[in-house]
């Protein structure tokens, strides 16, 4: 088991692309850590500098107490498991998670021995005799997760590991990876690119673009207090609104309005924040889908903060339902309840609930308020 | 070779035929035997038409039969005893034997074959002719795929290809140099270029992955015929070397998608020189120091988007506008216009194919 930690690291390639900028992490001791973001944001970079496959241009990389920047990858104490992740053909389960031991000349006892203990905790005892023809994509997955646990590394670095398989089994390996991770006690560190498998699995997430961090934080904080637009739109599905407004002053409040409408900033949010400098300016007022209502109970409550919107699509999912709706030019999703009556082509009335209102500066992104 | 094969054989059936039995080769010297003291002698009553001969016969004590591929056979086995059960078990042993000898000859020379195809090592009409004898179907889609295994470590990469793509008859992986391996891998027909970059990408995770091997991998075209097959090795090679120049961060090129590199890197270096001088004759690109190169590739990887550029890079949009303003006063060239920004890109593109030291012609 070890902590992992990254001081000022950069990623310089010889073509001078900068593919990662400034790098500071402190992973714990048994943490699970998400590194995600969109493709080319360097996630998988960072990764590949952790493991030693990428040199690190500047910048230090500590693993447990050692200084870890020209550590040979094999001496890391590290596993990897990658999306692309391919079984040998022709042997066993049992031989394709010995393999790299046996090359790398391991006691044939102590083989078994670690193989076995691997397969229990992955619940493939009852497989190691088979080939990768007779096993699902799931089982195979397994497979390919015990042959980085019989090395029994100090920490874990996963790949993008559930892209390869269908929406259904994704969801069914989160968990399960969520579970072998409590059962190791290991260093996992988890780089994908898709906000739910981040929102669901780890402990902490390390939101990155351009190469750069953009907020380190736990799933609820990032969910609730995004440090800029760029975190509130990519942590959520369906993702925040954004609207253009202007912040205005109403007394001893603000207001936020955007188009013919003007909505109240609740007095004990803004108190918490420097709204004064943005009075009069172009801000981007934010909101979750769920914090949109079309309930007339809600409506009824919230008093001024009503908006009439015309409907343009609705998605029945079961449990909830998505309205896609033009509100003052802008668009705006709302997630409600599936006893919503609104239809496409309708007019109808939605209210925003103030308390969870987000406000960004438009020329940062920064956020001003969450 | 094909002792150690006999031999192999021969001590797996020692414990089932309770009898003396093994190999002879057609200079008449034991080359397996079941009692190992025999390895080497040599039994000169056993002649060569004797061996010439396709049916069972025997000498002193022992009951023989030849077999092999060649017009004449090259070995005989022998099993001891002279009664009809030793005549059983040497007709047995004789077909099982030929069996393992032909099919380890086929494959041994079919990977030779591939070897010599791919390198460009044997006579164009001879290809047919080699393939046809090998029962090698020439005719079916394969792909040349050249892993440069980038950093060493002491696993063998080509152990693990071998076992990535074990099926001998489809797929070959061949030894070109101590730090290039050639995969021919036979594919479906009409395969989407995807799918071989999903292989690609196998590979190159599973020897980092599994064995912390760093490779590239170059990946040639699809051929048809096994006579193209020395082309897609070709492709494979310069994919290879246009990805190391101009693609420095990708560990995976494929020939099909180089795009304006591949026409750069097949451009004379006198002409590109020439290029260079026209493009920056009122200065030279070398005075552009790092921070405005790197300015000016932010700026082209968004798009000519100074708003955009200048939110990536933390600047204000004065401060990019100004930089470009510099840009335009040394080179002459005003990057947020097209034409001259495309100008600019291909020449850097130049540059950096001229810096990686080229062959010139």
């Amino acid at each position: 088991m070890a902590s992992v930690t990254l001081k000022n690291v950069y990623k310089i390639y010889s073509g001078g692309v900068t593919a990662v900028t400034d790098f500071n992490l402190e992973i714990a001791d048994k943490e699970f850590i998400i590194l995600v973001g969109p493709s080319g944001c360097g996630k998988s970079t960072t990764l590949r500098m952790i493991a030693g496959l990428e040199e690190i241009s500047k910048g230090e990389l500590h693993i447990g107490d050692t200084l870890a920047n020209d550590v040979a990858p094999k001496d890391r104490d590290i596993a990897m498991v990658f999306q692309s992740y391919a079984l040998y053909p022709h042997m066993s389960v049992f031989d394709n998670m010995a393999f790299g031991l046996k090359l790398r000349k391991t006691p044939k006892d102590e083989i078994k021995r670690r193989v076995e203990a691997a397969a229990k905790s992955l619940d493939i005892a009852h497989l190691l005799d088979r080939k990768p023809k007779a096993l699902s994509g799931g089982q195979r997955q397994r497979v390919a997760l015990g042959r980085a646990i019989v090395r029994n590394p100090k920490v874990f670095l996963l790949d993008e590991p559930l892209s390869n398989l269908d929406a259904k089994l994704r969801a069914q390996m989160r968990t399960e990876i969520a579970k072998l991770h409590k059962k190791l006690g290991t260093t996992f560190i988890y780089v994908t690119h898709d906000q739910t498998e981040a929102m669901t699995m780890g402990d902490r997430i390390v939101v990155m673009k351009d190469g750069f961090i953009q907020q380190v934080d736990t799933p609820q904080n990032l969910y609730d207090k995004p440090v800029n637009e760029f975190v509130a739109g990519f942590m959520g599905s369906p993702q925040m609104n954004f609207i253009d407004a202007k912040l205005g002053k109403a007394g001893e409040g603000y207001t936020l309005t955007f188009g013919k409408c003007t909505i109240p900033v609740p007095a004990g949010k803004a108190a918490g924040a420097d709204l004064a400098p943005y009075v009069g300016k172009d801000v981007v007022f934010g909101i979750r889908p769920e914090d949109v209502h079309d309930e007339a109970d809600f409506i009824e409550k919230a008093g001024g903060a009503h908006v009439t919107c015309a409907v343009e699509v609705t998605e029945l999912m079961g449990a909830e339902t998505y309205l896609y709706l033009k509100c003052e030019g802008s668009d705006v999703t709302a997630r409600v309840e599936p006893t919503s009556t609104a239809k496409s082509g309708d007019k109808c009335q939605i209210a925003f609930d103030l308390e969870k209102i987000h406000i960004f500066d438009k020329e940062t992104e920064v956020t001003i308020l969450n | 070779m094909s002792n150690r094969l006999f031999q192999g054989i021969i001590h797996q059936m020692r414990d089932t035929i309770d009898r003396t039995i093994g190999v002879i080769d057609e200079s008449s010297v034991i080359i397996a035997c079941s009692d190992l003291g025999k390895i080497g002698e040599v039994n000169e009553e056993v002649t060569a038409e004797a061996l010439a001969s396709s049916d069972v016969f025997q000498t002193g004590d022992f009951t023989f039969k030849s077999f092999g591929s060649r017009p004449h056979p090259e070995y005989a086995v022998f099993v001891g005893g002279a009664d009809p059960e030793a005549r059983k078990y040497v007709k047995l042993l004789a077909v099982s034997l030929n069996s393992i000898k032909q099919y380890y000859d086929e494959k041994y020379d079919r990977g030779n074959f591939i070897k010599n195809v791919i390198l460009d090592n044997i006579l164009p009409g001879d290809i047919y002719l080699k393939s046809h004898e090998l029962h090698f179907d020439s005719d079916v889609s394969r792909v040349c795929m050249l892993i440069k295994i980038t950093d060493k470590n002491d696993i063998s990469a080509y152990e693990v290809l071998q076992n990535l793509f074990p099926d001998k008859n489809k797929d070959f992986i061949i030894n070109i140099n101590e730090s290039d391996i050639a995969l021919v891998k036979e594919i479906k027909p009409n395969i989407d270029m995807k799918d071989i970059d999903k292989l690609a990408n196998s590979i190159v995770d599973t020897l980092s992955g599994e064995f912390y091997t760093h490779c590239m991998v170059g990946i040639g075209t699809v051929v048809a015929s096994i006579k193209d097959l020395a082309r897609s090795f070709k492709e494979a090679q310069v994919a290879l070397e246009v990805g190391k120049v101009f693609d420095t961060e990708t560990t995976i090129v494929s020939y099909n998608n180089l795009g304006i590199a591949r026409l750069i890197y097949q451009l004379p270096t006198t002409l590109c020189d020439m290029f260079l001088k026209e493009v920056f004759k009122r200065g030279s690109i070398d005075s552009l120091d790092h921070e405005t190169l790197f300015t000016i590739q932010r700026f082209f990887e968004n798009n000519l988007n100074v708003s955009e550029t200048s939110r990536k890079l933390f600047v204000h949009r004065n401060t990019l506008v100004y930089r470009l303003e510099k840009i335009k006063k040394i080179t002459g060239l005003d990057l947020r216009e097209f034409e001259d920004a495309i100008v600019f890109k291909v020449a850097l593109m130049v540059k950096k194919y001229l810096s990686n030291n080229p062959v010139k012609f």
